[in-house]
């Protein structure tokens, strides 16, 4: 059974009036992906800088590696790698200087973190760039580096807020590549807006909101939390779809059904009732029936709410 | 316990060498030109002033102002550039270094620009000008010098850790610093003040710093008491500094 990584328990932080994190509790397993998703002002960020102690909890506690933050910043800082949203690469350092001045930071030894520098430049593809400024790197570039910067001290926790906001699909997708490369080697938190970022990367996913947790679980999991209904697209032949319409419309089993040209889209109560709408159809000049699978997305905005967050 | 401010103000030191002759060309321009129109330029008509000649009587206080000023301006705006723009002070606290140690290492940053500046801006007026003085008066002046540079850095330091803002910035120098170094005995001796208002003017440190420097490098004099009121100032703002940035960082 693995052994949990990062644990808060009742975990609060107030604001004045204002709170921010409302008793979270949470474990994440050690060498996992864990994914926090939550919309602006959930209290993500917040969540992070207790985690990786840069800011005190009003109450409650927390833990990295089984060492309390409150008592242990020092040494949690000496496990953790933390890549922040904002792009916090010193632009008056060349690259190499930038990873060297971090392993420096960190009491590395100067034989040491040559040798590990050239591996992670080697590694995210910045070798050749290595005496060159932050400033004259692409966004994904960048990040990059970040990421490397991140990795000199070999942390046993890597914490990714936001790691590939503001980049374009491409560089999204090479940054994912070398996430992925890690899983395993350590365990890594990240928070995301990218719903699909989490799918892809995160072995567990939490969904936090008002400074709550309100879900967590696999990918799958998620989905399955959604109620029973499910979704299902018929594609008819000729004009026949407006009369099924109104037939599938008026059947109970049916909670929802939309038309758009040939295409009908109902929402049943549950996957049981489809025999129901096959045995309505006899007959009927149907192309074509496909179950519109659920996204992260449902799930998210089901539990979050659609209204945007200012 | 150091290591953190010594890797800091290492990287500081690389940036300042790789960028020291734009540096040094814009912080000397300013005082030389000073120094031109007011020591040269005004001679004539001010004639002797404390028994010397009036291009004599500035240039000590040029010296002292483009120390203390590099100091002060480059902790402020250096400081306020690495938390608010490039957030490289949140990148140094993920690290196991201490927050005491990033703002130490800031403020020899400061001190450290001062000094360079200073004697930059006084190798300059001693090379084209006919200023001289023994060298003895020199070691009197240092005294002066370093903890002044490193008084003026720590403020800068604590107006780089409260103004968030750059404009809020500029505009304290203008009210206050500034015309805490001019009004300090650099271009007029402290007799020219109304015998009422002499006494609160000798308060400030920044009074006892450039008519204490004055004394010493031009005359050779060693005012204890204006060393002791400086290296106090120094001290205390040393300290306010490092608890200034500790509870903001603790925000």
């Amino acid at each position: 059974m693995p052994t949990a990584s990062i644990i808060t328990h009742s975990l609060t932080k107030l604001y004045g009036s204002l709170t921010a994190l409302d008793s979270f509790d949470l474990e994440v397993d050690q060498g996992s992906i864990f994914g926090m998703l939550g919309p602006n002002g959930a209290g993500k960020t917040t969540l992070i800088r207790i985690l990786t102690t840069l800011m005190r909890q009003s109450s409650g506690d927390a833990s990295i590696e089984g060492l309390d933050t409150l008592r242990s910043g020092r040494e949690i800082r000496c496990m953790i790698g933390v890549v922040s949203q904002e792009n916090s690469l010193d632009r008056y350092l060349t690259a190499r200087e930038n990873l060297e001045l971090h392993a420096r930071l960190h009491g590395m030894d100067k034989r040491l973190y040559k040798q590990r520098i050239d591996e992670l430049l080697e590694l995210m593809g910045l070798a050749g760039r290595q005496k060159d400024f932050p400033d004259t790197f692409s966004g994904g570039m960048q990040r990059r580096l970040v990421i490397a910067r991140a990795l000199v001290h070999q942390p046993r926790v890597l914490f990714l807020d936001e790691p590939t906001t503001g980049l374009d699909p491409q560089s999204r997708r090479v940054v994912w590549e070398y996430v992925r490369s890690m899983a395993g080697s350590m365990t890594i938190f990240l928070t995301t807006h990218y719903l699909e970022e989490a799918e892809q990367l995160c072995d567990r996913i939490a969904i936090m909101d008002h400074g709550r947790l309100i879900a967590i679980g696999s990918t799958q999991e998620l989905k399955d939390r959604l109620s029973g209904a499910t979704v299902y697209e018929i594609e008819f032949a000729g004009q026949e779809a407006d009369r099924y319409t109104t037939l599938l419309g008026s059947m109970p089993c049916v909670v929802n059904i939309r038309r758009l040209g040939g295409k009908v889209t109902v929402t049943l109560e549950c996957w049981e009732c489809l025999s129901e709408i096959v045995t309505a159809l006899n007959g009927a000049p149907v192309r074509r029936i496909s179950l519109q699978e659920r996204t992260l997305e449902d799930v998210f905005i089901s539990l979050t709410g659609d209204k945007v967050r200012e | 316990m150091l290591r953190g401010s010594l890797a800091i103000w290492q990287r500081d030191m690389l940036v300042l060498r790789r960028n020291m002759v734009s540096e040094l060309v814009a912080v000397v321009a300013y005082p030389l030109t000073i120094y031109l129109a007011f020591g040269i330029g005004m001679q004539g008509y001010i004639g002797l002033v404390e028994g010397v000649p009036y291009s004599l009587f500035i240039a000590p206080g040029l010296i002292t102002m483009t120390a203390v000023s590099a100091a002060y301006n480059e902790s402020v705006w250096s400081l306020w550039f690495h938390r608010r723009v490039q957030f490289t002070v949140e990148s140094y606290r993920v690290t196991p270094i201490t927050v005491s140690e990033i703002v130490i290492a800031k403020i020899l940053t400061g001190f450290t620009h001062g000094i360079i500046k200073g004697c930059a801006v006084g190798l300059v007026i001693f090379a084209i000008t006919p200023f001289r003085f023994p060298l003895e008066h020199l070691l009197h002046y240092l005294l002066f010098l370093i903890p002044g540079s490193a008084f003026f850095s720590c403020a800068g330091v604590i107006s780089g850790t409260i103004m968030d803002k750059p404009e809020t910035i500029g505009k304290v120098e203008a009210v206050l610093v500034m015309p805490l170094i001019f009004m300090s005995g650099l271009f007029f001796p402290l007799s020219s003040y109304p015998q009422s208002v002499i006494f609160w003017v000798r308060l400030l440190p920044t009074t006892a710093l450039f008519e204490g420097a004055r004394k010493a490098l031009v005359a050779g004099d060693m005012m204890t008491l204006s060393v002791l009121q400086v290296l106090l100032s120094a001290l205390l703002t040393f300290a306010a500094s490092v608890y200034i940035f500790r509870f903001k960082m603790s925000e």
